[in-house]
């Protein structure tokens, strides 16, 4: 089917506009997406009377502009694979776009976050004791307390000598585990906002 | 995308933020409402919603929320070609536990109507006198 080209043109900056904001969704459903919408323009287009390009802008704007559409799918998609992903990266990053639309997203994001750390920072002293065995451990005072580099040997004690190799891998661990299983549980009850009149 | 608004906004804009928060929870009843009898592709359904109160704000968030619902398990979808060989579409239809969703929110906004209908009859009376 041929449309006049000035219409033509403005379908296909449609959809390139559409395939650009959509850009890091997997490849197939961004060409899933365009064929659709790409159908429903055409049969608008078919409907009724003489298909003008006035019409057509009427059409592409009642679909409403690429930049506001393609962001709900992203957040949906991102989502709903952090919902069933154990990467750490794609919970943070699924847990950072619901924090950007809501208090409840915020606040799991900065568990997740949390979490993440602390679980790093144990691997970190597990991976990190054989270079400065001295300087890394579960400090208890006086002076320093938790766990860490610290500067010098200090005076402090330290309670868990070399066994803060395998309790830190453990540790790092069983804390990366909760948190993923938590943010996880806690993105079922993400929601989002789709754009209204007045954001538009 | 959306934004949260603060104390600043216009009367009129608390009222137009409101309604996009009502549609937006009413528009995904809606849409699997529309499959209920059978299946139905993008336009079609927005043909429907476009019969009664306006749900849809921009025709284009239907889509992605097709696409969540079938994420989420309750819609399935099939590519078919049209009749007389023009572009072919996408047909959503409801799965056993779309229809299982649909039914319990649809016995949801029943009471609720019924409740909230009750409740505004007198502002409605009021207002006709």
């Amino acid at each position: 089917m041929n449309h006049p080209p000035k219409i033509q043109a403005r379908i296909d900056s449609y959809l390139m506009n559409l395939r650009r904001s959509l850009g890091n969704l997997p490849a197939e459903e961004v060409s899933e997406i365009l064929r659709e919408i790409r159908g429903h323009i055409l049969e608008r287009a078919e409907a009724k009377g003489e298909l003008t390009e006035e019409r057509m802008v009427e059409i592409l704007k009642a679909l409403g502009r690429p930049e506001d559409i393609a962001p709900l799918y992203q957040a949906e998609a991102l989502v709903s694979r952090a919902r069933a992903s154990l990467s750490p990266v794609l919970i943070l990053r699924g847990a950072l776009r619901w924090a950007m639309v809501s208090l409840r997203g915020f606040v799991s994001f900065l568990v997740a976050l949390f979490g993440y750390a602390m679980g790093l920072g144990f691997f970190l002293a597990a991976v990190a004791k054989p270079f400065l065995p001295d300087r890394v451990g579960l400090w208890w005072g006086p002076g320093e307390y938790g766990l860490g580099v610290r500067d010098a040997a200090p005076p402090a004690t330290e309670l868990l000598g070399w066994w803060i190799i395998p309790v830190g891998l453990l540790a790092g661990t069983v804390l990366v585990i909760l948190t993923t299983r938590l943010l996880r549980f806690l993105l079922r009850f993400a929601k989002f906002g789709r754009p209204s009149a007045a954001a538009g | 995308m959306y934004h949260v608004k603060h104390t600043s906004q216009r009367p009129l804009e608390v009222v137009e933020n409101w309604e996009a928060q009502v549609r937006k929870g009413w528009l995904e009843l809606a849409i699997l409402a529309s499959l209920w009898q059978r299946k139905c592709y993008g336009l079609e359904i927005l043909r429907k919603l476009e019969e009664g109160v306006s749900l849809v704000v921009a025709e284009g968030t239907v889509y992605p929320i097709l696409a969540r619902l079938k994420a989420d398990g309750l819609l399935s979808s099939e590519w078919v070609e049209s009749e007389g060989g023009g572009h072919p579409r996408k047909y959503y239809s409801l799965t056993p536990l779309g229809r299982q969703r649909a039914r319990s929110m649809a016995r949801y906004a029943s009471e609720f109507f019924q409740n909230v209908g009750s409740l505004i009859e007198p502002l409605i009376q009021e207002g006709k006198r």
